[in-house]
């Protein structure tokens, strides 16, 4: 109840564009600060404290009532301070099949101090903490389920903390647009992948491997790890990518009619399941969907691309 | 990169933080343990070593039935070992009891906020029982434990270093030290209490008693408790004349000296009143009625007091915290002289029938062998003088027949064994006569003049009235050993109490000097400290300039605006290390070296960068090229290359104000 109050309140008071530029700096009007349950139960702990002081006439009783008083309204200070100047950027946010959770990844850099136990959340999901120390840059992947296909978008999150006596919560809140795309679960039944498109005349030959190696380049990021040269390597040439013969015979279509299932999203598990197989036993492969079709291609590059057209198909609704 | 993912409620508490929790409870406990029945102790360890079997081993906890049972079994055990379940000391025992099983249940961060709040009132029940310096201390540091453990529990997903919980708490409680002081002194403060205060609340004041029986004064004679103390306003006035008047003994049955409660209220006058002396007297809490003063009392008498026809001033309200008051007393006295013969009749009483024969038949042989008052006080003197010896360890005496015993058998005695045989010899002899407790003579502190009155300066003597002088005093005790009149108890017996071998053994008073030392810390902490109640807030405000008429608004605006102030103060202190560095100094310096230059009609083009810049100045002024290479390279190096440590810029700027160029 209050916690939907004091969501409805900073959404109206911090309407930020989205997404935010990077990195988000938490400057002094960003951070909002209350008691948690626990100051307000330590408030009253205190009144009773000062009341049984003044019953018994116990100085040292008032004493320890303003200095348990004194160190709540310091902790005040120090919570906000855990969190002001904290630089947020936003992190990696790697693909995931349906089913599977998806993270959002956010990083958090300190200026200054090291702070302890900064949490950050999405709206009702589970917090996760951690250390900032100065100089390195923690990074945070917060989890969130991606039951069905198409992209999850993470929202606003909030960033707290309780730290040093949990007396008060400190707050702010940041969007960075980020959004995870679920590729559609692979379904394993559609079987291997179909070594002939209908209506296509070339043949191919589906035995796995027999492509022709053809030469060395340059290792490029994104080539599959299975492509480099490790015996090149070991000599000492530095790191290279072994280039294979994208024969003609080896060229495969996959079709959206080809993926016979009795539903759309069905057909998308078969197609994606026969990408995946395709890529894994290093073949060319090409993806028809209605309204799209990318040219039959090789490597991580490609396959995400796929992937992603399977993925975003008919623009489903964001999660 | 390190992050906890379990969900709050499940997750199980840290095995550490348990610890720290286990051990900053017992610490509070401890002082507590001395003062509870033993089984208290043994089922508090008991629990706690359970509660640390289930954290070490991953235990279950106790079903609910179970610490239900248990829960209800100690309460129990608690109303069987008191009779009751309020009250001080049976509160207290019921709160160490309900920690224990608090902290056993423990399964949640909350129940764990819980347990440390439970151990924050633990923290004020010992406050019940003492408020020294050392407890204090003590207890602050319990507290600084108990905001170490919060913090260790804050620490979500992490292992805090013993430094990482103690520093960050520590420096809490340091900040708030100020406002604590501000809050202390200017927070309104109410004359309580707010309801009736269970009747064992000042339980465990040692003290004088409305009796005396032989043996109880010399139990009190162990202590080294503080029973008042005493500021003159001039000078202290001879040893010998320090009877500190207490309670005045009438009845007698036979071995018991009893108050006698009907005394009628109204000094009577005085015949002659003469040198009189002034001090304050600051007397520790006995739960009892009566006031200390010298004999004899004159003047106003304290707030709240009235005076007995015997010269007993009490309190109105038993004195259950220390209080504080001035009196005026004259050495030089006579009163009493018309004595009204209903008292005289209590004044010659000589207990129940049959009891102490021999000493009765020695002092009525007294009377028929001489007719003079004074002469029967002498003899009685020199008998004590003659035969009889002082000692703390008196024999046990007959329970019928005591002063028979003591007179004719043991001859062996103290104070009390003095003054009661010796009054009912006088009773005996027809002289009217009572007891007065009190406490006799002190310690001076040389550092701030403060007399000492302990519980071991206890004392008895004996107050005669004679015909055509009214009441005297005579202390028997005298007569046996004259060092205790003179001396006080130390010189009598030897040193006392704890420290007592110790002090004997010191040579060069090293450790009486520092003895003394405590006791002027102690007495400034009793009175600014422990004793700052309503009087002393007003005293201290006045001193301040609030004036004599203090509302509760101007308290208020006074508690607001130092919060303000102190809180403002703390907050700056901590927000502006963490405002970014404005400017770098490495180009501030540059700047000055380029203004410097321009000064002596080398101006730097806009374009010009520092190298260039340098060796242009290198070319026209020869003479500067050192300075002016150095500066330079200094200044590219932290603001181009590697950067400028602190003394790096610092070196760099004493570099420029070292550059002269014209």
């Amino acid at each position: 109840m209050l916690a939907n109050i004091r969501q409805s309140i900073a959404d109206w008071i911090f309407r930020a564009a989205v997404p935010e530029a990077s990195p988000v700096t938490l400057v002094q009007r960003r951070i909002f600060i209350l008691p948690t349950r626990q100051g307000y139960f330590f408030a009253f702990t205190l009144l009773l404290l000062l009341i049984a002081s003044i019953n018994y006439t116990l100085s040292l009783g008032f004493l320890l009532t303003f200095l348990l008083a004194a160190m709540g309204g310091v902790a005040m200070l120090h919570t906000w301070r855990n969190l002001a100047h904290l630089k947020l950027r936003p992190g990696h946010c790697p693909p995931v099949f349906a089913g599977e959770t998806a993270h959002f990844g956010v990083t958090i850099e300190t200026p200054l101090r090291k702070r302890f136990a900064v949490a950050i959340r999405r709206r009702d999901a589970e917090a996760m903490f951690v250390d900032v120390e100065r100089g390195n840059i923690a990074v945070l992947p917060l989890p969130a389920a991606a039951t069905r296909r198409g992209r999850v978008v993470c929202g606003r999150l909030e960033i707290f903390t309780r730290y040093p006596v949990g007396l008060f919560h400190a707050w702010s809140y940041f969007d960075f647009g980020l959004q995870v795309i679920v590729y559609p679960r692979p379904d394993p039944a559609g079987g291997a992948p179909p070594t002939q498109s209908h209506g296509e005349a070339e043949e191919g030959i589906s035995i796995p491997g027999d492509d022709e190696f053809n030469l060395l380049r340059p290792y490029h990021a994104g080539d599959p790890p299975r492509q480099i040269a490790w015996k090149a390597l070991a000599r000492g040439q530095g790191l290279l990518t072994k280039e294979f013969n994208a024969t003609a015979s080896s060229e495969l279509w996959f079709d959206w009619n080809d993926a016979r299932a009795i539903d759309p999203e069905a057909r998308l598990s078969v197609l994606c399941h026969w990408v995946i197989e395709a890529e894994r036993l290093g073949q060319s492969y090409g993806l028809r969907l209605p309204g799209t079709s990318i040219v039959p291609g090789r490597g991580e590059a490609h396959r995400t691309r796929c992937l992603n057209a399977l993925a975003l198909y008919g623009d489903p609704k964001p999660q | 990169m390190s992050a906890a993912a379990l969900p709050a409620a499940s997750r199980p508490l840290d095995i550490r933080n348990v610890f720290w929790l286990l051990a900053a409870m017992s610490f509070v406990i401890a002082p507590h343990l001395a003062r509870v029945p033993a089984w208290v102790g043994i089922f508090y360890a008991a629990i706690i070593a359970w509660r640390a079997w289930i954290s070490i081993s991953a235990q279950r906890f106790p079903p609910r039935w179970l610490t239900t049972m248990l829960t209800v079994g100690a309460s129990a055990a608690v109303l069987a070992s008191y009779g009751r379940i309020v009250g001080r000391d049976a509160g207290v025992t019921l709160l160490i009891v309900m920690a224990a099983m608090k902290l056993l249940e423990m399964r949640t961060q909350r129940e764990v906020v819980l347990s440390i709040y439970l151990g924050f009132f633990l923290v004020m029940t010992n406050f019940l029982f003492s408020q020294s310096i050392p407890l204090g201390i003590y207890l602050l540091a319990c507290v600084w434990f108990f905001v170490a453990t919060l913090v260790g529990f804050q620490r979500v997903g992490a292992t805090p270093t013993i430094r990482e919980r103690l520093v960050p708490s520590g420096l809490l409680l340091l900040q708030a030290l100020p406002l604590m002081a501000a809050f202390f002194l200017l927070f309104p403060r109410v004359q309580g209490p707010l309801w009736a205060l269970p009747q064992d609340a000042r339980a465990g004041m040692s003290g004088l008693s409305d009796t005396m029986t032989p043996g109880n004064i010399s139990q009190l004679i162990q202590s080294d408790a503080l029973a008042f103390r005493v500021h003159f306003e001039d000078q202290l006035p001879p040893y010998g004349t320090l009877y500190w008047r207490g309670p005045v003994l009438w009845s007698f049955d036979g071995a018991t000296w009893k108050a006698n409660e009907a005394a009628p209220v109204g000094a009577p006058a005085y015949e002659k009143a003469e040198r009189p002396v002034r001090y304050t007297v600051t007397v520790e809490p006995t739960g009892k009625h009566w006031l200390f003063a010298l004999d004899v009392p004159g003047g106003p008498l304290p707030a709240g007091s009235s005076i007995r026809h015997d010269l007993q001033i009490r309190s109105t309200r038993p004195v259950d915290t220390r209080v504080r008051y001035e009196m005026v007393s004259y050495l030089d006295y006579a009163y009493g002289e018309k004595f009204p013969q209903m008292w005289r009749n209590y004044a010659l009483s000589l207990g129940d029938a049959g009891r102490n024969p021999r000493t009765i038949a020695l002092g009525r042989q007294w009377r028929e062998e001489s007719k003079d008052s004074s002469a029967v006080v002498s003899r009685a003197l020199q008998l004590f003088n003659r035969e009889f010896t002082y000692t703390l360890e008196p024999p046990l005496l007959d329970e019928r027949d005591p002063y028979d015993d003591f007179l004719f058998a043991k001859k062996r005695g103290f104070c009390e064994h003095y003054a009661g045989s010796f009054a009912l010899l006088m009773r005996a002899a027809g002289i009217p006569s009572r007891i007065v407790t009190g406490y006799l003579g002190g310690d001076v502190n040389p550092l701030n003049k403060e007399l000492i009155v302990r519980q071991a300066d206890a004392h008895a003597w004996v107050e005669l009235w004679l015909e055509g002088r009214g009441w005297i005093r005579v202390d028997p005790t005298g007569a046996v050993s004259p060092l205790r009149i003179e001396g006080g108890m130390d010189a009598a017996l030897g040193p006392i109490g704890a420290m007592s071998s110790l002090i004997a053994a010191d040579r060069l008073g090293v450790l009486s000097r520092i003895r003394y030392a405590w006791q002027v810390v102690n007495s400034e902490w009793d009175q600014w400290v422990v004793g700052y109640n309503v009087d002393r807030q007003r005293q201290f405000l006045q001193q301040l300039g609030m004036g004599v008429n203090i509302d509760w608004q101007t308290l208020a605006y006074w508690l607001g605006g130092s919060t303000f102030g102190i809180g403002g103060l703390i907050a700056l202190g901590l927000l502006l290390r963490d405002l970014p560095r404005r400017g770098d100094p490495s180009l501030a310096a540059w700047k000055r070296f380029c203004e410097k230059l321009a000064r002596a009609g080398l101006a730097r083009a806009p374009h010009e960068g520092p190298v260039d810049f340098a060796r242009r100045v290198a070319g026209t002024r020869p003479e500067l090229e050192a300075a002016a290479r150095e500066i330079t390279e200094r200044y590219v190096k932290a603001r181009y290359g590697s950067g400028a440590s602190p003394a790096e810029a610092r070196e760099l700027s004493r570099l420029v104000r070292a550059f002269r160029a014209a």
